[in-house]
């Protein structure tokens, strides 16, 4: 399935690597993320997956390599523009606006479409008000994507850690990506939860045409929902193909899956 | 019945805690506000005493002048907000309260020194706009009025949502496509200009300006209009900033004890009060009360 | 005319106290990861301690006028027992505008407002008891030792060797203390991780309280050396000195202690370069410092870079 892609990637990686003092924490790993799939980022603790998300989302700049973004490099990434360029992401150890109400945080999200002349906004004009009721309902939509609707008006930092990463989703697709990077979205979930979040992921990819670059350690959960995967060992990308293939690819069974057939 | 002047130096007090309350609720602890109030005192100070067509010479120093000085002392303190900004407030907590302190001190030293602001005496016999305290008094509310507005509106708008968002978690705000630089940057140049308003009316009221008026212990003071009167809600840096300036001078009758029991005030005040005066949950019980929030918060 | 050798000592000297006060931030700041703004007024009680302890007389305008200790102590025993003295005044700051604080997990914030707050009682309370006027410590307080000493052709002030000395006495006992000691170490590691430090038994209150005492001495002493060498002029005369004392901390590099000496030196010499003409500008030195560091630097000279976990 898609050896030769006829179209040009949505995001490419270039033999992007990582250096923090003596440790290479990214090796020259190359990669493509096909328009609409749903690639997979897997391997064990340190190998370099968040790291990756951090040079995607221009919080890190890398050592080495580049990274092009529908074909363009990505000049002088900052974790703001490239939010601008069509990136949203999630965070392994979630990082919500924990002071704000929930709907707010959903709020902060629609940032860009929130943008209004200064004089309405300060005046409060009625095309001001009309606008921001609006957002509102649009954050409320979102909200209730992700089953949060009844939350909105709780702060963030009192859901409970299910709900606190579905929030965080939420939060991220208010951004209006094209890409959706989701760090460990299972992590902590029991597995009611994580055939729920199976669900949500496929049900936004549709909804909203997306793409999702997702790292997840839970590989059961991967090979069901991935259309691709890449499997990271040691910065170094060791495995790239369908789950099928990466299932039988012998370098992995030998680094992650220890052996087992 | 309050003594009109004191009422001026508490307003005064509540302008500069909203000046540092602004950064502060993006949570960029800038100490940088007795600096640019020493800017906009000295403007004021200069002009008025060394540009003879403002008329200064006049019975009563004409309210256009005036106007002109605000003008010109907020257009100064925002160029320097501007310059200095950009670099300043990538430093971070500590770092960042260290770095405006230093300014202000650098600030005071060159006031000291500078061959135009007259020394350790500083410049004396500013002209008077107004010929009474109520009339500084009047122009003093109208100011915290327009500035109090201003934060009030800031807050319910994008901008104050991207402040909070900062407040929590600038790194995630970052990710959110927030130009986090862009908005810090905002706070502080509207900080400073109201820094710098305030010291002109301030050189105006007491008629006098020299380098004391922004030194260190003003920077800590001004942070304390905040803390004590609450960091979440614009209306917290006000009671806060009226408050303290009054306790100093309401206790003037106590004589030498005032300053000691002044400094217990501030000692106790966030143990039991560590939020400040006012809440979000003490705005919350108001709200129910007042129908016109109401309104405001569910459009 | 000073010569250089003579610039370099009233450099040196005056950057060594910079560095011993500047510590004494950095102690409390590595274990409570706040800025103790009381520390200026410590300083300043340490230099009254001194000029009353060396049998010094109050003035005429405060509540103890005239006032004087039936003693009269050499200088070498005046200034540890001075610094002791503040050592004890610290730990009072501790219980009034930290401890409260730190029972309810108040936000860091409210630190520097309630440290502050415990200063201006300080000042005001010396202002109330000892009046506003400025003291200065008798000339003859080294005792025997000459006023100047001629060092290879140069005149150098005693004063200023004798600071030069006890500074570095001090810190090296600092060092020694910290690095040798079960108490040094103890602090140390509260200030590396205090989670794990309290696992391992160690009683991070006694740190807490441990690390106030030990800021309190270094700025008493301090505080009680340069009241010898330009002497105290007024009750206020701390808050300068200690905020010139922060910079020289956040300089060096938050919570190092190599980097506050380096950076108190380098200040100390920096001033004393300053030509006669344009002495006046000489506070803004070390602020100016500070502010280009920690522009190109933010971490300080020696301190280690903050690293956010993603």
């Amino acid at each position: 399935m898609q050896q030769r892609p006829p179209a040009e990637p949505l995001l490419a990686i270039e033999a992007v690597s990582c250096r923090f003092g003596g440790l290479l924490a990214l090796d020259a790993v190359s990669l493509q993320v096909q328009e609409g799939e749903i690639f997979g980022l897997i391997g064990p603790n340190g190998a370099g997956k968040t790291t990756l998300f951090n040079v995607i989302s221009g919080l890190t700049p890398p050592s080495g390599g580049r990274v092009l973004w529908r074909g363009t490099p990505m000049s002088r990434p900052s974790p703001e523009r490239v939010n601008r360029l069509g990136i949203a992401r999630t965070f392994q150890n979630l990082r919500l606006f924990d002071s704000l109400p929930v709907i707010e945080n959903v709020l902060v999200g629609l940032h860009h479409a929130a943008r209004q002349p200064l004089a309405g906004a300060l005046l409060a004009s009625p095309a001001f008000r009309r606008r921001q009721a609006v957002l509102r309902s649009q954050a409320i939509e979102l909200l209730a994507l992700v089953d949060l609707a009844e939350l909105a008006d709780q702060t963030a930092a009192s859901l409970s850690y299910g709900d606190r990463r579905r929030l965080e989703i939420a939060r991220a697709l208010a951004t209006a990506p094209a890409l959706l990077l989701l760090d460990e979205p299972a992590a902590g979930m029991n597995p009611v939860e994580k055939d729920d979040l199976c669900a949500l992921i496929d049900r936004i990819r549709a909804h909203f045409a997306l793409t999702v670059l997702i790292i997840e350690h839970h590989v059961p959960l991967m090979m069901r929902l991935c259309d691709r995967l890449a499997v990271l060992n040691f910065g170094e990308r060791i495995a790239l193909g369908t789950p099928e293939q990466v299932r039988h690819d012998p370098a992995v069974i030998e680094a992650y899956l220890g052996g087992q057939p | 019945m309050i003594d009109p002047t004191l009422l001026v130096q508490m307003v005064l007090g509540a302008l500069l805690g909203l000046s540092v309350y602004l950064p502060l609720s993006g949570g960029q602890l800038s100490l940088a506000t007795p600096g640019f109030y020493a800017i906009g005192g000295y403007m004021a100070a200069l002009l008025s005493t060394g540009w003879p067509a403002l008329g200064g010479a006049a019975p009563l120093y004409p309210l256009p002048s005036l106007l002109l000085e605000l003008g010109l002392a907020g257009a100064l303190a925002a160029a320097v907000a501007l310059a200095i900004g950009g670099p300043v407030l990538k430093l971070r907590g500590i770092y960042l309260a260290i770095a405006t302190i230093s300014l202000v001190e650098i600030l005071r030293v060159l006031n000291l020194n500078l061959p135009f602001t007259g020394g350790a005496v500083g410049i004396f016999a500013i002209p008077q706009p107004f010929s009474d305290p109520a009339g500084y008094l009047g122009a003093a509310l109208l100011l915290l009025l327009l500035v109090g507005l201003l934060c009030q509106r800031l807050e319910g708008m994008r901008f104050g949502r991207a402040q909070a968002a900062i407040r929590d978690d600038e790194l995630a705000a970052s990710c959110m496509g927030i130009d986090t630089a862009r908005v810090k940057l905002t706070a502080f140049v509207i900080s400073a200009v109201i820094a710098a308003l305030t010291g002109v009316l301030s050189a105006h009221f007491l008629n006098t300006w020299n380098a004391r008026q922004g030194s260190f212990d003003a920077s800590i003071t001004t942070l304390a209009f905040v803390v004590f009167g609450g960091s979440r809600s614009w209306l917290g840096p006000i009671a806060g900033g009226l408050a303290l300036t009054a306790v100093p001078e309401l206790l003037r009758p106590i004589g030498d004890l005032r300053l000691i029991v002044y400094g217990l005030v501030i000692v106790v005040g966030p143990v039991f009060f560590p939020q400040g005066l006012i809440t979000p949950e003490l705005l919350k019980g108001l709200a129910r009360w007042w129908p016109w929030r109401q309104r405001e918060a569910a459009p | 005319m000073d010569t250089l050798l003579q610039i370099l000592f009233n450099g040196l000297s005056v950057g060594a106290v910079y560095a011993l006060f500047a510590l004494g931030y950095t102690l409390v700041f590595s274990v409570l990861g706040v800025i103790n703004f009381a520390q200026g007024a410590v300083f300043t009680l340490g230099a009254y301690f001194t000029y009353l302890l060396i049998g010094g007389a109050v003035g005429a305008n405060g509540l103890l006028a005239g006032l004087a200790l039936p003693f009269a102590l050499p200088f070498w025993l005046a200034l540890p027992l001075a610094g002791l003295a503040a050592a004890l005044v610290s730990l009072l700051v501790e219980a009034v505008a930290f401890r409260p604080l730190r029972r309810r997990r108040a936000e860091p914030l409210l630190y520097l407002i309630t440290s502050l707050g415990a200063g201006v009682i300080l000042v005001n309370l010396i202002q109330l008891l000892m009046g506003a006027e400025g003291y200065s410590l008798p000339a003859d307080s080294l005792g025997a030792l000459p006023v100047a000493l001629n060092l290879g052709g140069a005149q150098v002030r005693t004063v200023q060797l004798v600071l030069l000395g006890v500074s570095a006495l001090v810190l090296i006992g600092l060092t020694l203390w910290l690095e040798g000691s079960r108490g040094g170490k103890a602090l140390q590691a509260v200030s590396e991780d205090a989670t794990t430090a309290r696992l391992l038994g160690i009683d991070s209150d006694g740190m807490i309280l441990l690390s106030f005492a030990v800021s309190g001495f270094l700025a008493g002493i301090s505080g009680g050396l340069v009241g010898l060498s330009i002497s105290i002029t007024g009750p206020y005369f701390g808050i300068g000195f200690g905020l010139k004392a922060l910079g020289v901390l956040v300089l060096g590099g938050l919570g190092s202690v190599p980097g506050a000496v380096l950076a108190g030196l380098i200040i100390g010499l920096a001033e004393a370069l300053v030509p006669s003409e344009l002495s006046g500008y000489k506070d803004a030195v070390a602020f100016a410092f500070l502010f280009a560091v920690l522009l190109l630097r933010p971490q300080g000279l020696l301190g280690r870079p903050q690293v956010t976990k993603v």
